[in-house]
C-alpha cells in the first residue's frame, strides 16, 4: 500500500467519525427539541382544557380565541412530524417506539376535526351543547396525545445516545490505533529508506538495494533524489575538472610568457655585447696600427675573434631552442651509434683526439624508437659540455660515456663524464635559461641544457642529474611508444 | 695628474679591458681593481680593514662600474647586498656608482637609481672618454 492511499484512509476514517459523533449530537438535540415541542403542546392544551371546562356556565364562546389555541396546539405535531426524517423513522420502526409518530399523526387530526366542528357550530348546523361537547372530547384526546408522546421520544433518544456513544467511541479507538499503526508503517519505510542511504554501498549495489528494498512514492522519491544528486555531482566533477584546466593553462601560459620575456632580455643583451665590444675593437686596432704597436692589435683581434666565436655560439642555441617546438613528431627506429659517430665527427674537432675517451655501451639489438634529430640535439648538447667542461687537473684521460639501456617500459639513456661537475648550490638553476656555471672556462651561451630539458619533455621522458667535482651523469629516461 | 681608484664589476674580461682602454686615455692616473662577478666584488669590499692596509686611500675604490647581467652574482642582487653592508656605516660614502650595461631597459634604469649611492647609468654602446669625465667631475671630484 502506498503512502498516500495509507493518509487518504486515514482521513476517510476521521471523515466516517466526525460524521457519526455530529449525527449522534443532532439526534440527541432532535430529542430535546420534540421534548420542547410536547411541553408546548402540553401547554396549549391545558389552557384549552381549562377554556373548555369554564364553558359550562358562561353563556357565550370565544370561538376565536378557541380556535387560535387549537391551531397551536396542531402547530407541534406539524412541526414534529417536519423534524422527522427518514432515518428517523427506520430507527424508531427498528425500536418499536414508531408510536410517536401515529400520536403526532392523530394529534393532527383531533385538530382537524374540532376545527371542523368549530366551523360547523359558526354555521349553526350544530347546538352549543354538542360543539361543548366536542371540545371536551378534543381536549382529553390532546391531554392524552401529550402524555403518550413523551415515552416513545424518551426511548427514542436513550436509544440514541446508549448505541451512538459507544460506536463513536468505539471508531475513534479504532482510529486512534489505525492511524498509529499507518503513521508507524510510514515512518519505519523512511526509516529504512533513510538507513539504506547512510550505508556506506557502492552506487551500483546502492540502486539496486533500493529497488529490493523501498517501494511506492519512496522508492521514486530516492531514484529522482538519485538522479538528479547523481547529475549535480557530475556537474560539478566537470566545473571542477574546467577550472583545474583553466588554472593549468593559466600557469603554462604565465610561465611561458615569463620565459619568453627573459629570453628576449637575455638574447638581445647577449646579442649585443660582443658586437658593441667588437665595434669599440675596432676602433682600437686602428689606434694600434697608427701608433705601430702591431702586437697589441693582434691582440684586439683575437678579442674579437672570441665575441664572434661567442656571438656564433649563441645565434646556433637560439636557432635549436626555437627549433625545439618546430620539429615535427618524426618517430623511428634511432640508431645511436650512427648519431654518436657523426656528434664526434662534428666536436672533437675541435679537441685534440688523445686527450679523452669515448665509451659506448649500447645494449645489442635494441629497438630504440624515437626522434632522431631530438635525440641527435640532446647528445650533442650533452657531449659537447662533457667536452668543455672537462678537468684538464685530473691525473686519468678525460672520458665521455654514452649508454643505452632498455629498462621495462622505458629507454635509459645516459651520459656521463669525469669532468668539473657543476657547484652544488647551483643545482636547481641547471635547466634554466642563460646559466652558465663556468664562464671563466668557456663562453657557452648557457642555452645547452635547456634546450636539452626541452627535448626530453617533448618526448614525455625525464633528466636527472649527478654531480660532483668528480664528474656529471645525466640520466634520461623516455617511455617506450609502440613501433609506428 | 690627479688620481683616482676605480674598480669595474664585470664578468665579461673584453668589456673589462675596453673600459680600461678607454678611461687610460683620461687625464687621472687610475688605480683599478676588477671583479667577474657581484659575489667577488662583495667579497672584497666587505674585507675592508685587510684591503685598507694593502691598499691605504685607494680603498674602498671612489668610482665603481657595474654591469648587470652577470653569472654567479647579478648587479641588483649585489646592490642589494652593498646597500645593506653600507648602511650604519661611514666607511662606503665615498664610493660612487655607476651602471654599465647592455641593457636599456626603462626597469633596470629606474630600479638603479633607486640607489641613492647609483648615480649614473651608461649602456656599454654609449661609454666614451667624455662620459667617464663627466661622471668623475659631477659625482667624485669632492672624494679625489
Amino acid at each position: 500500500m502506498t503512502i498516500s492511499s495509507k493518509l487518504m484512509l486515514i482521513v476517510l476514517l476521521t471523515i466516517f467519525e466526525i460524521s457519526l459523533t455530529l449525527w449522534s449530537v443532532f439526534e440527541i438535540s432532535n430529542g430535546a427539541k420534540f421534548h420542547q415541542l410536547n411541553l408546548f403542546h402540553l401547554k396549549y392544551a391545558t389552557e384549552f382544557s381549562n377554556k373548555v371546562f369554564s364553558l359550562e356556565k358562561d353563556s357565550t364562546i370565544d370561538v376565536v380565541e378557541l380556535e387560535k389555541l387549537i391551531l397551536d396546539i396542531r402547530q407541534q405535531p406539524i412541526d414534529c412530524l417536519e423534524s422527522v426524517n427518514f432515518l428517523n423513522e427506520f430507527i424508531m420502526k427498528q425500536i418499536g417506539t414508531h408510536g410517536a409518530i401515529g400520536i403526532c399523526v392523530k394529534d393532527i387530526e383531533d385538530g382537524n376535526r374540532v376545527l371542523l366542528k368549530m366551523s360547523e357550530y359558526n354555521d349553526k348546523k350544530i347546538s352549543k351543547e354538542a360543539f361543548i361537547s366536542e371540545l371536551k372530547n378534543a381536549a382529553y384526546a390532546f391531554n392524552e396525545n401529550s402524555s403518550l408522546f413523551e415515552k416513545p421520544v424518551t426511548e427514542t433518544v436513550l436509544f440514541v445516545m446508549k448505541t451512538m456513544v459507544p460506536l463513536v467511541v468505539g471508531i475513534s479507538l479504532f482510529n486512534i490505533l489505525f492511524i498509529s499503526f499507518m503513521s508507524n508503517t510510514i515512518s519505519s519505510s523512511i526509516k529504512s529508506a533513510v538507513d539504506l542511504l547512510k550505508s556506506k554501498n557502492s552506487k551500483e549495489s546502492l540502486a539496486e538495494d533500493i529497488s529490493k528494498n523501498v517501494s511506492g512514492e519512496l522508492k521514486v522519491l530516492l531514484e529522482v533524489a538519485q538522479k538528479r544528486i547523481r547529475n549535480e555531482v557530475f556537474v560539478t566533477e566537470i566545473n571542477q575538472q574546467l577550472e583545474k584546466l583553466v588554472e593549468q593553462r593559466t600557469e603554462s601560459l604565465t610561465r611561458a610568457n615569463t620565459e619568453l620575456s627573459q629570453f628576449a632580455y637575455r638574447t638581445s643583451h647577449d646579442l649585443k655585447a660582443p658586437l658593441t665590444a667588437s665595434k669599440l675593437l675596432t676602433n682600437f686596432i686602428i689606434e694600434d696600427i697608427e701608433a705601430g704597436d702591431i702586437d697589441n692589435a693582434i691582440q684586439d683581434i683575437n678579442r674579437i675573434h672570441d665575441q664572434m666565436v661567442k656571438l656564433e655560439d649563441l645565434v646556433m642555441s637560439i636557432l635549436s631552442l626555437t627549433e625545439v617546438d618546430s620539429i615535427e613528431v618524426n618517430h623511428s627506429l634511432v640508431n645511436v651509434d650512427n648519431i654518436l659517430d657523426d656528434i664526434q665527427q662534428r666536436l672533437f674537432g675541435l679537441v685534440n683526439e688523445s686527450e679523452y675517451v669515448v665509451d659506448r655501451e649500447i645494449e645489442p639489438d635494441i629497438q630504440f624508437f624515437s626522434c632522431p634529430i631530438r635525440i641527435t640535439q640532446i647528445l650533442e648538447n650533452l657531449i659537447s659540455n662533457s667536452l668543455k667542461y672537462r678537468d684538464e687537473k685530473k691525473s686519468e684521460l678525460a672520458f665521455i660515456k654514452v649508454s643505452l639501456l632498455g629498462v621495462a617500459d622505458t629507454y635509459q639513456l645516459t651520459v656521463e663524464d669525469n669532468g668539473i661537475g657543476i657547484p652544488e648550490d647551483r643545482h636547481k638553476e641547471v635547466f634554466q635559461m642563460f646559466k652558465r656555471f663556468h664562464p671563466q672556462l668557456s663562453f657557452g651561451s648557457g642555452l645547452g641544457l635547456a634546450i636539452v630539458k626541452k627535448h626530453i619533455d617533448y618526448l614525455d621522458g625525464t633528466i636527472q642529474m649527478q654531480t660532483s667535482p668528480g664528474g656529471t651523469k645525466f640520466i634520461i629516461t623516455i617511455p617506450k611508444i609502440g613501433e609506428i | 695628474m690627479q688620481k683616482i681608484s676605480i674598480m669595474i664589476i664585470d664578468d665579461d674580461s673584453t668589456d673589462r679591458y675596453l673600459l680600461k682602454r678607454i678611461i687610460k686615455k683620461s687625464n687621472f692616473s687610475c688605480e683599478t681593481f676588477e671583479a667577474e662577478n657581484g659575489q667577488e666584488a662583495l667579497d672584497f669590499l666587505t674585507n675592508y680593514e685587510q684591503n685598507k692596509l694593502k691598499y691605504e686611500s685607494d680603498f674602498p675604490p671612489i668610482l665603481i662600474f657595474l654591469d648587470i647581467n652577470m653569472h654567479i652574482m647579478g648587479g641588483f642582487e649585489f646592490l642589494e647586498n652593498f646597500s645593506s653592508l653600507r648602511e650604519g656605516t661611514e666607511k662606503y660614502q665615498t664610493s660612487v656608482f655607476t651602471m654599465l650595461t647592455s641593457s636599456e631597459r626603462k626597469d633596470d634604469i629606474d630600479r638603479a637609481h633607486s640607489y641613492d649611492f647609483v648615480k649614473g647609468y651608461i649602456t656599454k654602446s654609449g661609454f666614451t672618454l667624455d662620459k667617464f669625465n663627466e661622471i668623475v667631475q659631477t659625482h667624485c671630484a669632492k672624494y679625489i
